[in-house]
């Protein structure tokens, strides 16, 4: 049981919980996740916990969720007040690998910036590139604490609104075509078609791109076998819940998703 | 007061408790080792397995419903081989009864699996999963009676481990099915496997489910699988395992009045890995409460 510390709502649709924790906060690595119970206690409904990322660890053993209402189970959870008590199962899944000496660029769509934070916190200061887009400046998240790190930070957003007007993607590409130290890796998490883009551009540049991925869950540790992503190689499917969240790009099918 | 006695038979199968983890919610038991002590339960029944691995169904395999899950899975699992190589050896440390559930494609398929399992070391008995929605042909063998009764036959011919057959509540009349596999020498019936089912994202405009139907499982089904238990346990000899949507030790009481001598923790273990363990300490307060000492004694002879 973890106990609700705060729940800031940070944009219309987006809220901050933050948890006390400590043993999830003392263990957890960046890229992993958390099933988090979003009913109240006695309710039946909504059965399933919510698989959310770990968007920072912060002191005295508190984990904070960024998260979008999304239906009506994020919207309970988002009812959530300091005081109430949540069952939280985790850290679960496998992170992201930091590979020591590489420069890394973190390419974060929407809400995809939210796992992204807490591996900027864990990177070299000064190797990091943070590029994040979203459709408006009232949608990107996280600017000033990304900022805050000492990271260089690019932005974009599709009404030009803040940074450059168009994608992620287009900032990414200028990046790559000033000729990218070979070691890099990308690391991104947002949209499909996005990440998909992403993933394009590391390959065709031989650059390893790891991408963090969500799926529809019931358990989050390997029993349902529900959330399959198909893999690359044609051999099955890979599961978000034990093999991931967080992959190797090359082992994903890209496939346009349902 | 005398400590109650939570043991009970599934026909040869004694169980040291009647709370098991259904199969396809527990996976090969690893999973939750640390999260729930396995040994206190009756027992596991592991994941199904088939001849030769399956890759599943293409995703999206799962749907939230109101106080259910819709599952479209489609079997994936590693097969017999890989099974009794990677997965059995740490069920065999196990101090309770493993289970294993297997799916054929044809009777010679179920016949082939149970003579495999058949004399190795660490399973107490095999649970014929003839009911899977997801998979072609699963149904079949589920739904038509004599289909059934002939799997049931083939898998007894071929293992002396005690035999569980699942059955499918798609049927018009559960008691038929139930009454054919009694015949053909079943040890013990488990029911129900999920209900049949679908779901339609109105936003996307598209099925939920890539294969479009699922399996419903959890408390939304629980009152179609305690009727069906009922009527089970009043049209066969062998004795009867519940299952369906049991998240609380009030449900699974609910099953054990109904006449079930054990019962399966499914789905709640996928919202609460250790939804079993409470469910056991449920029942062993409420027969010390209630001066009930065995675990017939539970059941409603109405």
């Amino acid at each position: 049981m973890a106990d609700v510390i705060g729940q800031v709502q940070i944009c219309p649709d987006v809220f901050l919980l933050t948890l006390r924790a400590d043993e999830i906060a003392e263990a957890a690595s960046p890229g992993q996740f958390c099933m988090v119970e979003v009913r109240s206690h006695g309710d039946m409904d909504p059965l399933l916990r919510r698989p959310l990322s770990i968007h920072r660890v912060v002191g005295g053993g508190e984990i904070e969720f960024l998260y979008r209402v999304v239906g009506h189970g994020t919207y309970l959870l988002s009812q959530h007040c300091p005081g109430d008590r949540l069952y939280v199962l985790g850290p679960l899944g496998h992170g992201f690998q930091i590979v020591p000496g590489c420069p890394a660029i973190l390419v974060g769509g929407g809400l995809g910036s939210a796992p992204l934070l807490f591996l900027a916190e864990e990177l070299a200061r000064d190797m990091v590139t943070v590029i994040l887009g979203a459709p408006t400046k009232e949608e990107l998240l996280c600017v000033e604490q990304f900022t805050a790190i000492g990271h260089q930070v690019l932005l974009a957003t599709e009404d030009g609104s803040m940074g450059r007007h168009g994608l992620v993607t287009d900032v990414l590409s200028e990046v790559l075509s000033h000729g990218p130290d070979p070691r890099s890796c990308i690391f991104t998490c947002g949209p499909w078609p996005m990440m998909r883009a992403v993933y394009d551009m590391a390959h065709k540049r031989g650059l390893s791109c790891q991408v963090s991925l969500e799926a529809r869950m019931a358990c989050g540790i390997g029993l349902c076998l529900g959330c399959a992503v198909r893999r690359q190689d044609g051999q099955g499917y890979l599961h978000v819940c034990t093999e991931g969240p967080v992959f190797d790009a090359e082992r994903v099918s890209w496939e346009p998703r349902q | 007061m005398i400590a109650p006695d939570l043991s009970t038979n599934i026909g040869p199968l004694r169980l040291k408790n009647p709370v098991l983890l259904a199969s396809g919610t527990c996976g090969y038991g690893e999973e939750l080792k640390d999260l729930l002590d396995l040994n206190q339960l009756g027992g596991i029944i592991v994941k199904g397995i088939s001849i030769r691995p399956r890759p599943g169904n293409p995703p999206p395999r799962l749907a939230e419903t109101p106080c259910g899950l819709l599952n479209s899975i489609g079997l994936e699992n590693i097969g017999i081989e890989r099974f009794i190589r990677e997965k059995l050896p740490w069920l065999q440390g196990l101090k309770t009864s493993v289970i294993v559930n297997i799916f054929g494609e044809s009777t010679g398929e179920y016949a082939e699996m149970a003579r495999r399992l058949d004399g190795v070391t660490g399973i107490q008995a095999i649970e014929v999963n003839i009911s899977c929605p997801n998979v072609d042909g699963g149904i079949v063998s589920g739904t038509d009676p004599e289909a059934a009764a002939g799997v049931t036959r083939a898998v007894k011919r071929s293992t002396d481990l005690p035999v569980i057959v699942k059955l499918s509540p798609n049927v018009t009349d559960i008691t038929k099915v139930a009454q054919e596999v009694a015949s053909a020498g079943a040890d013990a019936i488990s029911l129900i496997n999920t209900v049949l089912g679908m779901a339609i994202d109105v936003r996307s405009r598209r099925p939920c489910l890539a294969r479009i139907f699922g399996g419903l499982s959890g408390p939304a089904i629980k009152p179609i699988a305690l009727r069906m238990v009922w009527q089970v346990v009043r049209s066969v000899d062998i004795p009867v395992i519940g299952i369906g949507g049991i998240s609380t030790y009030e449900d699974a009481l609910e099953f054990l009045m109904a006449g079930a001598k054990a019962i399966e923790v499914g789905t709640a273990t996928l919202v609460q890995p250790s939804s079993a363990e409470n469910i056991l300490a449920g029942i062993r307060t409420y027969m010390e409460s209630n001066g009930l000492h065995r675990i017939g004694d539970l059941h409603l002879h109405i």
